[in-house]
């Protein structure tokens, strides 16, 4: 077993020299001194917070030795709107409007997890049509998040073509979810007890037509880029998360089953409609770039399916349970999550038994990635930490919260 | 997913933890002393039972002080343990890193947000907020400032 302590060298400090830290701890690289005093000096490059590519409000702080990159630091904060603590004066009823805006792209999977959470802890059962309507906007969901991962990871690597196909398809994704909760992106359609609202009548035959369309459009997609052989050049090989490192900083999601641990809490964890549904979890073996990439697409197909069986097997009866007006949960402490888009998007309650929860935790797959970059990009070339920080598909709201 | 509970107090007695056992709506919570907490962990993951991801970890104002819980799983024997410990409101935290790196942005995240001072942590800066913004989960802090509310 590797030693975590062997993982971990830099912890994304920069070396010294520069003004960032104070005084770097020991183990760390450190400029070196050449031998003639001629060697070459390192540089810090700010990246972020307003760069295109960072996806949200990152910044990095990148040293270079030249063009390879020694040392990475993120600076975090720009988007901290304090969630948890907001949480603490909303009703359980309130909780997932806030969770749309901690990951904004695949908002579902957050409110699904504070839906489940208050469920598990006051011990609601949901009628079986409300599980199965759930299941499917998540997994629609999750489309339409990958397709925006999809079109911009492109991007990121220097493709231009696959980004207007991919919001082609989240438009009628999107126009889906809009239809069904009346929001494109804050949806606030999954509450604890059931689903808001029924599916609106005709809809079942929109969402098939997708469903065709969506399956020879993704094959299109992955022959434009994917196909690509600079595109392959590019991305094989590199930003190698192997199954130690993926392990001791906690990755989750498509990034843990890109370094091939298959655990994906719709099999092993299962809630709401999953273990009825049939579908295929794509797992990698390398971990690199290349192996996200597949996963996610897999991903993406397999999500395809299970919309459509959700429709063909959608059972008849209520849309919600019979809960009370205002939610008051008893004593005690849970913990649930769901499979995001982004990784496992975890909930913890604890309740004192009052209408608003007394702590409320939001534990994000993208700040867990976010740590892994500082360890992984060490070593690349410059060029290469925009494609890694893409392929991670981190998302700035769900990190900062 | 719940392991048994006196296979792990015996692997953590093991190692000198003695840790009191909760069955709760969380799960199997093992409540070790601040102290012990990283022998506790290190033993869970080097032990038989393979806890090799600290998948969460979070902090509480309880009150009294800060409550610390740690959520740990194992992939090799699918289970999941809580270990939980606490300290004062000014206590120090002992970092986990060393153990489980995924504890690097958390641990900042508690230390900032609830007050207290990290030890032994490569990078105990503040990872959300900027300097002189107050414990924001401390539950003495107000959601509003006092002019804040004024203006509403």
């Amino acid at each position: 077993m590797t030693d975590p302590r062997d993982i971990v060298s830099g912890v994304g400090m920069l070396s010294e020299g520069t003004h960032f830290v104070g005084e770097p701890p020991a183990g760390i690289r450190r400029v070196p001194t050449g031998v003639d005093g001629l060697s070459t000096e390192h540089l810090v490059i700010n990246m972020g917070p307003q760069h295109p590519s960072t996806h949200g409000v990152l910044r990095l702080l990148i040293e270079v030795d030249g063009e390879e990159v020694v040392a990475v630091e993120v600076t975090l904060g720009y988007l901290h709107r304090g969630i948890e603590k907001l949480a603490e004066h909303r009703r359980y009823d309130q909780l997932g409007t806030l969770m749309d805006r901690g990951d904004y792209v695949s908002g579902m999977h957050g409110e699904q997890a504070v839906a489940l959470a208050v469920e598990r802890l006051m011990e609601i059962e949901i009628p079986r049509k409300a599980a199965w309507i759930r299941t499917m906007v998540a997994e629609l969901t999750r489309i339409a998040s990958h397709l925006v991962w999809f079109g911009t990871f492109g991007l990121d690597t220097g493709a231009m073509g696959q980004f207007l196909y991919a919001m082609r398809d989240r438009e009628a994704a999107v126009e889906i979810l809009e239809a069904i909760s009346g929001a494109r992106m804050m949806f606030n359609y999954i509450r604890p007890g059931g689903v808001v609202d029924d599916l609106p009548a005709g809809i079942d035959q929109k969402i098939l037509a997708f469903c065709d369309g969506f399956e020879t459009y993704l094959d299109e997609h992955h022959a434009l880029l994917g196909g690509n052989e600079i595109f392959q050049g590019r991305v094989r090989g590199i930003g190698v998360i192997d199954r130690d490192t993926a392990l001791a900083f906690a990755l989750t999601g498509p990034n843990l089953r890109a370094s091939g641990l298959g655990f994906d809490l719709r099999r092993d964890r299962p809630y709401d409609a999953y273990p009825e549904l049939e579908f295929d979890i794509p797992v990698g073996t390398t971990g690199d770039s290349w192996d996200r990439y597949m996963v996610r697409m897999e991903e993406m197909r397999q999500a395809n399916r299970m919309v459509r069986q959700c429709i063909e097997g959608m059972p008849d009866g209520d849309f919600k349970a019979k809960v009370p007006r205002v939610l008051r949960p008893p004593e005690g402490e849970i913990y649930a999550a769901t499979e995001s888009s982004r990784g496992e998007t975890g909930v913890h309650i604890v309740s004192d038994g009052s209408d608003t929860p007394y702590r409320f935790h939001y534990r994000s797959g993208s700040l867990h990635a976010m740590q892994a970059l500082e360890e992984i990009l060490p070593g690349h070339l410059l060029a290469d930490v925009v494609m890694i920080v893409g392929s991670t598909d981190v998302m700035l709201g769900e990190v900062d919260r | 997913m719940r392991p048994d509970p006196t296979a792990i107090s015996s692997l953590l007695s093991s190692a000198g933890v003695d840790a009191e056992v909760e069955g709760t709506t969380l799960g199997t919570v093992f409540r070790v002393a601040l102290v012990d907490a990283l022998a506790a962990l290190i033993v869970l993951r080097e032990g038989g039972h393979d806890f090799r991801m600290l998948a969460d970890m979070l902090g509480t104002d309880t009150g009294d002080g800060i409550e610390i819980t740690y959520h740990l799983r194992s992939f090799s024997r699918d289970e999941e343990v809580y270990v939980k410990t606490s300290l004062a409101y000014d206590g120090e935290l002992p970092s986990v890193w060393t153990a489980f790196p995924s504890a690097l942005m958390p641990e900042r995240e508690i230390a900032e947000l609830l007050g207290l001072t990290l030890a032994g942590h490569p990078n105990p800066r503040r990872l959300f907020t900027t300097d002189g913004i107050d414990p924001l989960l401390r539950k003495r802090v107000p959601i509003r400032t006092l002019e804040e509310v004024r203006d509403r």
